[in-house]
């Protein structure tokens, strides 16, 4: 019975992971008033230096994924690679809304100090798509 | 209402079970709610939680009466009859565990166990933090990121536990007239007598 219910559980909780990805995320950013998304906006965030927090190092999303999105980056903390963000090298990128949301407030907590703005995260998914290696 | 009788109590939970389960749940609400937004408080809970469930596996074979696994461990078959009976407000009372609640004992224990240990693999491979840092320092991060998945997993069933164990103590508490919620704060219960304990019906 126990191993029956755990299955069930297993396969609903895959079931909600599925959801069409990156389109999606955009019109939801689109339904809170944000856009329309540039790319090159979205460059401009990516390779932009800040500091997080006073006395903090300095940070960029580029720091552990590089300017060139088809090649693979270098966590700054643990020093291990992480695979090339562009979802044309790494298809399984941008495909889950609800991985998306997770690692964009991770990163942009720790990179910015802060949660991205829809219009921010809109520009920055843009960015990446156009990095088709 | 308080016929002599009804005030004959015993204690049933002792000291460090009560302290275990209170700690115990506010240590999970805590780690559950803080998530990675606040990395530290989360892992400080999660580590406390550690000792909590050691304590608790030997606490199970060296405390009082009620708090000892062999008290309330009973074959699956023996849970399920009791839950029918509770489905037909005929279940017998027990003064420590009932079968269904001591199966839920097991089930949080290691459910809880399963989440930390993902937990803690995630945090070494992902972070290269906490006590599994160098056994991950090579691990790839593909590695941490399923264990988080794995962790979050057990840390909802976790949730889906406890919500059920709320429900079991609330069904048992009103079948039986007794608070047992607060049994689980003063580790008091009335003793059992024949006008409530009738085993021996069917």
């Amino acid at each position: 019975m126990k191993a029956r219910r755990l299955i069930l559980w297993l396969l609903l909780s895959a079931a909600t992971q599925v959801s069409a990805g990156a389109n999606e995320t955009l019109d939801g950013y689109k339904r809170l008033g944000a856009g329309p998304f540039n790319p090159e906006t979205g460059r401009q965030l990516w390779i932009s230096v800040n500091t997080p927090q006073q006395d903090a190092a300095e940070r960029s999303c580029a720091d552990c994924h590089g300017t060139n999105l088809s090649l693979p980056g270098n966590h700054l903390r643990t020093g291990k690679v992480i695979e090339p963000m562009s979802p044309t090298t790494t298809p399984e990128r941008l495909t889950d809304n609800r991985k998306i949301e997770k690692w964009f407030k991770r990163n942009c907590k720790w990179t910015f100090g802060r949660e991205c703005t829809p219009q921010e995260k809109g520009d920055l998914i843009l960015f990446m798509q156009k990095q088709d290696g | 209402m308080s016929t002599p009788l009804t005030e004959q109590k015993i204690k049933v939970w002792d000291l460090p079970v009560r302290l275990f389960h209170w700690l115990l749940a506010s240590c999970f609400l805590i780690a559950y709610v803080t998530e990675d937004d606040f990395i530290t408080l989360h892992t400080y809970a999660g580590y406390t939680i550690i000792g909590l469930v050691v304590f608790r596996l030997i606490w199970g074979f060296a405390g009082s009466q009620h708090a000892r696994f062999n008290d309330f461990t009973h074959p699956p078959k023996t849970v399920m009859v009791y839950l029918k009976q509770v489905i037909r407000f005929r279940a017998d009372r027990f003064v420590g565990h009932n079968p269904a609640g001591g199966a839920m004992v097991f089930a949080l224990l290691i459910s809880l166990s399963l989440a930390i240990l993902s937990g803690l693999v995630a945090y070494g491979a992902e972070q290269s933090s906490g006590p599994l840092a160098g056994l991950m320092a090579t691990a790839p991060l593909a590695i941490g990121k399923a264990a988080e998945e794995v962790h979050e997993f057990f840390a909802d069933f976790t949730l889906v536990l406890v919500l059920l164990h709320l429900v079991g103590v609330a069904i048992a508490s009103i079948q039986h007239r007794e608070n047992l919620v607060r049994a689980m704060i003063t580790g008091r219960k009335q003793a059992p007598h024949s006008s409530i304990h009738q085993r021996q019906r069917k």
